[in-house]
């Protein structure tokens, strides 16, 4: 993804430290999903990776059906109330027609009908938006991953995650487990309550402007990492930005988790100075284990010496 | 403060439930259709009373896919001189008001083998809803519910109608009064979940006759609806580790104090949830105020979520700066 306006990006820190914490705040005007310019392309992409590699970008557990109904009604009826110019929710009794101008498509079915889709029904609505979408169903006091679309992951498997309880996805984030994040954001979620939905920025750099950097493909694109010299960081390094919603569903009891994906090259992003300050002391403070996760100590030097390079010439 | 988003709705029927219990149904103003829910949901209901605004929780009573109103029941409490009173007096067909979203602290166990749920009174509200669930599931499930009488019982005839095999009644007050023990809880299958609602002293001697039979923790289950007292703010002082005694104004909260002397606390929601404000306390009362500590952590009394809890004492000693 490239953006122009700086305007656009998610800028992710409020601090010129980083740790890991629940930066979640409500959002002022809920929503699931968002629009940019770069609408079609990444739709392109999307459907692309699903054509190609189904089972890496949509996953589901049976018993999830009635609550991907209910992400596809949510997404939907948000589309058709954000974007009336650009999406149509016709709703009458359980037939339903879904219009998407901006791909010029229609869409006829039966509500809780899956066989007049031709997806399964959060399949389907992923496919008509640049987030991915994840359902994470609540049973007995927790949250398990038991459906979802995943197109454009950092560095995970939506297939090796299905099924797991919340503390068992996050169980390799470093010192996750011990500051007991995991409980408190856990405790956090189960509390989540509907119509007031939640958003939180996440961040990391990547050597190249690849979106799908799911953990099967690691071969392509992980070794690009070792191609970072403090001359091309510039145009080669990305900062990518995850800006990602968390809504309880009222009907299932679930939380859906939207996930947006933000790229900008470095030099796109240090035109904005207060940025490339911050950030200089937020890498050159950042605690080895965060950048390890991160996947950026192996040109997180590199990068420090562009970042100064840039602050010297005052440009 | 969390303020939480709200529906606007019309009082659109007021029906007659039993002498004490009145059932409200409720449309959204605009018309449009009312947010699905899960068995066990409830919302929160604000009104303005006469002593202010009320904000009180209660079940929705009514169950299904379609949902173009929303209703609950309400028990006249003898004592009320706020909520259960003016809904019962002063509530008429057309009257609006705000609602909260459904929101659901009392879900169905998924890894229960049998659903039993014992109600006293008006406890037998967030029932329906479950039962009605667990019919659509073709689950295994029972009712022990206690009233008076058949007069007071609430929902009796349309319990005997759509579930007459699974609801077992007990009347005090008829002529072959009927009590309501622990002794059933004896005779429940392996891998029963057991649900209670009704009046605090029901709820608390239910659960422990449970736990002291044997069931597990997880599989005991009761909601209670506490009122979060709203009263207003009052100034206090905190005091930190380097000796330092700031105030807390009543018009600010304990973690804008310490940001506007330049500390650096870390904090995300300003809401109560999060937790990523909390600080540790050494000394004085807290008035806590959030979402996210256990029960554990509050009466702990030594955490405090600095964006919305205060001093219930004039002082707090933080372990901080």
């Amino acid at each position: 993804m490239k953006l122009n306006e700086l305007d656009l990006f998610p800028y992710p820190f409020h601090d010129d430290v980083y740790r890991y914490s629940n930066n979640s705040v409500l959002m002022d005007k809920p929503s699931s999903v968002e629009i940019t310019p770069n609408y079609l392309e990444e739709i392109n992409l999307k459907r692309k990776l699903l054509g190609s590699s189904p089972a890496r970008c949509f996953q589901s557990l049976p018993y999830a059906k009635k609550a991907q109904w209910e992400v596809l009604e949510i997404v939907a009826q948000q589309l058709a109330d954000s974007y009336p110019d650009k999406f149509s929710l016709d709703k009458k009794g359980k037939n339903w027609v879904f219009c998407n101008t901006l791909l010029n498509e229609n869409h006829s079915f039966i509500i809780g009908d899956d066989s007049t889709l031709p997806h399964e029904p959060l399949d389907f609505i992923g496919r008509h938006v640049q987030e991915d979408l994840i359902l994470m169903m609540q049973r007995d006091g927790d949250l398990y991953l038991d459906a979802g679309q995943l197109c454009f992951p950092a560095n995970w498997s939506l297939a090796f995650n299905l099924g797991m309880k919340f503390k068992e996805i996050h169980n390799p984030i470093p010192g996750f487990k011990e500051e007991k994040l995991d409980d408190r954001i856990l405790g956090f979620l189960l509390r989540v309550e509907a119509g007031n939905p939640w958003q939180r920025k996440n961040w990391s750099l990547m050597a190249g402007n690849r979106m799908d950097t799911s953990l099967e493909t690691y071969d392509q694109w992980g070794k690009d990492r070792k191609k970072v010299t403090r001359e091309n960081a510039g145009e080669f390094v990305y900062l990518r930005v995850e800006v990602q919603k968390i809504l309880r569903m009222p009907r299932t009891n679930g939380i859906l988790f939207t996930i947006h994906t933000y790229l900008l090259s470095l030099d796109e992003f240090c035109q904005n100075r207060k940025w490339l300050e911050q950030f200089y002391s937020i890498l050159s403070e950042l605690p080895e284990y965060i950048a390890e996760y991160k996947g950026l100590s192996m040109y997180k030097d590199q990068v420090l010496q562009y970042l100064k390079d840039k602050m010297k010439r005052g440009d | 403060m969390y303020k939480e988003n709200t529906i606007p709705v019309v009082v659109k029927t007021i029906q007659i439930e039993t002498p004490f219990v009145k059932r409200f149904t409720l449309t959204a103003e605009n018309g449009y259709i009312l947010p699905g829910f899960s068995g066990g949901s409830h919302i929160t209901a604000y009104i303005e009373g006469s002593e202010g605004l009320l904000e009180r929780a209660y079940s929705l009573t009514s169950y299904g896919d379609n949902n173009e109103s929303y209703e609950i029941s309400i028990h006249l409490s003898e004592t009320s001189r706020g909520s259960s009173s003016y809904w019962h007096r002063h509530m008429k067909i057309g009257d609006k008001l705000r609602i909260s979203y459904p929101k659901n602290y009392f879900q169905l166990s998924y890894r229960a083998k049998h659903h039993v749920f014992y109600a006293a009174g008006i406890g037998i509200t967030p029932f329906l809803s479950m039962m009605a669930e667990l019919c659509e599931r073709g689950a295994s499930f029972e009712l022990h519910y206690a009233a008076k009488s058949r007069e007071f019982c609430a929902f009796y005839h349309l319990l005997r109608s759509k579930f007459p095999r699974q609801c077992h009644f007990y009347f005090s007050c008829e002529k072959a009064p009927k009590k309501l023990t622990y002794e059933s809880l004896q005779h429940h299958p392996i891998g029963t979940h057991v649900y209670f609602c009704g009046p605090e002293s029901f709820i608390s001697s239910f659960k422990d006759a449970a736990i002291a039979l044997g069931y597990p923790y997880s599989s005991v289950h009761y909601e209670r609806f506490t009122a979060r007292s709203s009263k207003s703010a009052a100034p206090f002082l905190i005091e930190l580790l380097n000796g330092e005694t700031i105030p807390v104004s009543k018009e600010q909260t304990l973690l804008e104090a310490l940001l506007e002397k330049g500390m650096k606390v870390p904090y995300s929601c300003r809401a109560g949830r999060c937790g990523t404000c909390e600080l540790k306390v050494l000394k004085g009362e807290i008035d806590h105020y959030d979402e996210f500590l256990s029960d554990e952590q509050r009466n702990s009394n030594s955490v405090i979520l600095s964006c919305v809890s205060r001093a219930k004492s004039e002082k707090l000693l933080l372990e901080y700066g």
